[in-house]
């Protein structure tokens, strides 16, 4: 019972990753309409950035220093990259700008930072001993199952996040405008909507809420190279694709089954042992094919 | 862009894709077809020449010995081309101090063409077949470290058509001394079943019931680990309490880690490479899990091991070179040496001396000069053969007492391992022990499945 408790908040420390980009995701597509392939590379960037500012500032300082980096960046990216070829109306283009953005983005860091394996500091409860350079996380004892410091980090910050996301679309003009935007770009600008604006602040937020999540998953990682985000994107997208992807609860229950899905499969199904990412396109496909929605996605309703 | 159930299923397709390109990097297993033939009849060799494309007893023209590599240059592996600046650098001093390298009375220089392929075997087949051409001796005499299992064997059968030597391949896989491909060979990694065959015997004498929880990558090189320790640990006391395996590439391996802590086993074959070795560490720390500890010879960088920092402490390891790292050597002459002319020579600015992949390439260059240099004509076949007839050679970083011996019949260099134990404070692996030799022995504590590849 222990071990299936323990892998139980293993995978719910998963799930809290996968959910916590899963909801970046769904961020940029709620507000955008635009599935953003580089969204985990764009995390990728800003932590980079984190972990150089915290050499010189309190690791909390330096990951809101990244925020504000992250959410200008996504800003321009809106502004320079997305929109001239958002124009274009074919939804693939803007699908392709955003591949290319992901191997773009993907480099950067190799050719600034370059390609070792770097340690996050700890935003959180840790310990040092001799020879380490950041210290390890520290865990709360529940009974005998051990609740790593990074995973309540996480889920706190997932709570919030959503919190402040439901405020924000459903009780200000400025959320009823992103959705606006979102679901009907020529009706919006008809009414009077900045639809400009909204579009990009719609690409700041879901950048900046990867400036946030990436340095705490990076913190969580023993260490973190180019390569922190690309496992995590897939199970992500499979997280927002089972919850559906215009639901921001959608993201964090599709990260959380998924997550623990992968750690029981890990524990308890031998023949997928190594393969495990098999289990969430299954779950996927599964899903789709009763609710091509998602768990939670509102269906697409067409006027003929 | 509207959402539309065509956005969501481009979203899935895309995503499926994205798995499949990250599956792709996969060691592939190997598909063996006939090959050269072991025994020919060929005078003296038994490397058969009678099918070759190129006649690998012509010499070379002019004086110039010109090698080929690939291995990674950019992306997440890129770390690894730091082997090269080793080599190269061996190569540019013998060029510069000693004018080249003498075969049977001539001097040659050593020039070198190399090519990035990103840890992609589809790419290194495609560099080294752009580099090597048709196989005349005008462009080419033959690969010299090729980086990674996948790699080497994606080469290895159009060179052995060619009879196009692959010197010295950059891995420890038992894959490489298979006799059907005589024209290539490992470089002096001990072969990842000596490893295990050595933490077995290790077992052995401190620990004869040991339960030992074993975590494997899951493609060749985690197989290599998991079929060559079950061979080494049979009609003894110990027992495997469990296997689990990752992705490659994995970073965090912590569901594999409490299945395994939970197994209560008091050894643990950590066969990890890259970012799941030390994340493995820590995590059976945070699992509150100590068991004596064995990391793959793979994993005893300084990057890796600097990551797991104290959850590294105690952990064993094997190796045959001398670590930079080790302030024990400080006036070793060989240390001293590289220290002294791999800087000089070398082919990049900030060259990081202490890392012990720089001074391994660095050692494959001593050795393989040393190589050519006992060839009996500057001829593919001669110097493959003088590869094969290594006896007690002793080159580059090579720890004392440490040597080189090959035949026919034993295509494997680093078959001597010392135990090292890592001081997490002092942040080196210090000696433990003396070592275990398990010379001319690699084919027989090798499950032949896994040197052949037909598991």
């Amino acid at each position: 019972m222990t071990l299936f408790l323990q892998q139980l908040v293993n995978g719910i420390g998963n799930g809290v990753v996968y959910g916590a980009v899963a909801l970046a995701l769904v961020l940029i597509y709620r507000t955008t309409g635009v599935l953003n392939f580089a969204q985990g590379e764009m995390a990728l960037f800003t932590t980079y950035l984190a972990w150089k500012f915290a050499r010189s500032v309190p690791v909390a300082a330096a990951i809101a220093l990244a925020f504000v980096i992250g959410f200008v960046g996504g800003a321009i990216i809106e502004r320079v990259l997305i929109r001239p070829v958002e124009e274009a109306r074919s939804p693939l283009n803007v699908v392709i700008v955003t591949l290319g953005l992901f191997l773009g983005i993907n480099a950067l860091p190799q050719l600034i930072f370059g390609t070792d394996s770097q340690q996050m500091p700890k935003p959180w409860p840790s310990d040092a001993a001799p020879g380490d350079v950041v210290g390890t996380t520290r865990a709360v004892k529940v009974g005998a199952v051990s609740v790593s410091w990074a995973v309540i980090a996480l889920a706190l910050m997932m709570v919030a996040v959503c919190a402040l996301l439901w405020l924000l679309f459903q009780k200000t003009r400025l959320g009823l405008a992103l959705r606006a935007v979102a679901s009907n770009p020529e009706s919006s600008r008809l009414v009077g909507i900045n639809a400009g604006l909204t579009l990009m602040l719609g690409w700041a937020l879901s950048a900046g809420l990867g400036a946030i999540v990436g340095p705490l998953v990076a913190a969580r990682s023993t260490g973190f190279d180019a390569s922190l985000m690309q496992g995590v994107l897939v199970f992500a997208f499979s997280a927002a694709a089972l919850g559906g992807f215009d639901s921001v609860l959608g993201a964090v229950v599709g990260g959380l089954v998924v997550g623990i899905a992968e750690a029981l499969t890990t524990q308890y199904v031998d023949p997928l042992n190594g393969i495990e990412v098999l289990l969430p396109l299954l779950l996927i496909l599964g899903v789709l094919l009763i609710r091509p929605n998602g768990l939670f996605g509102r269906r697409t309703v067409e006027r003929v | 862009m509207t959402r539309s159930p065509t956005g969501r299923l481009v979203a899935v397709l895309l995503a499926l894709v994205l798995v499949a390109a990250s599956c792709s990097k996969r060691d592939s297993s190997n598909t063996v077809t006939g090959g050269g033939g072991g025994t020919g009849n060929n005078g003296q060799s038994s490397i058969d020449t009678s099918n070759c494309s190129v006649d690998p007893t012509k010499p070379i023209p002019g004086n110039t010995i010109r090698l080929v590599s690939s291995f990674p240059q950019s992306g997440l592996t890129a770390a690894f081309s730091e082997i090269a600046d080793g080599w190269k650098a061996y190569f540019k001093m013998v060029n510069t101090e000693q004018g080249g390298v003498t075969i049977a009375g001539k001097k040659y220089k050593i020039e070198t063409k190399d090519k990035d392929d990103t840890y992609d075997p589809a790419k290194t087949a495609s560099n080294i077949s752009d580099l090597v051409g048709s196989g005349s001796l005008d462009s080419v005499f033959g690969a010299f470290m090729v980086v990674g299992t996948a790699g080497n064997l994606a080469i290895r059968q159009d060179l052995a058509a060619k009879c196009v030597p692959d010197f010295f391949a950059a891995t420890g896989s038992p894959a490489l001394g298979d006799p059907s491909f005589p024209w290539a060979i490992g470089a002096t990694n001990p072969p990842y079943t000596v490893e295990v065959k050595a933490f077995a015997e290790y077992l052995k004498k401190n620990k004869p019931n040991a339960r030992v929880a074993v975590l494997a990558q899951d493609d060749d090189f985690g197989t290599a680990y998991i079929d060559g320790f079950n061979q080494a640990i049979k009609g003894t006391g110990i027992k495997v309490a469990k296997v689990e395996k990752y992705k490659p590439g994995a970073v965090d391996v912590g569901t594999q880690i409490t299945s395994l802590a939970a197994t209560k086993a008091d050894a643990f074959l950590s066969g990890g490479t890259l970012l799941a070795c030390p994340d493995s560490l820590k995590k059976a720390v945070a699992a509150g899990w100590r068991p004596l500890t064995y990391v793959s010879g793979t994993c005893a960088s300084k990057t890796l091991m600097g990551l797991a920092g104290s959850a590294g402490d105690k952990a064993l390891t094997t190796t045959n070179l001398e670590d930079p790292l080790n302030p024990k050597w400080a006036n070793d002459p060989a240390m001293k040496e590289y220290r002294t002319k791999a800087k000089q020579y070398s082919p990049v600015a900030n060259l990081d001396l202490t890392n012990g992949i720089v001074a391994y390439g660095w050692t494959q260059g001593a050795l393989f000069v040393k190589a050519l240099q006992a060839a009996k004509a500057p001829t593919r076949l001669a110097v493959m053969e003088s590869v094969y007839n290594m006896n007690g050679v002793r080159a580059g970083l090579l720890r004392p007492g440490f040597s080189i011996t090959t035949s026919q019949n034993d295509r494997y260099m680093g078959e001597k391992v010392q135990f090292g134990r890592y001081n997490a404070a002092k942040g080196y692996f210090e000696d433990l022990g003396s070592p275990e030799d398990f010379e001319g022995r690699t084919a027989s504590i090798t499950p032949k499945a896994v040197i052949t590849g037909n598991g």
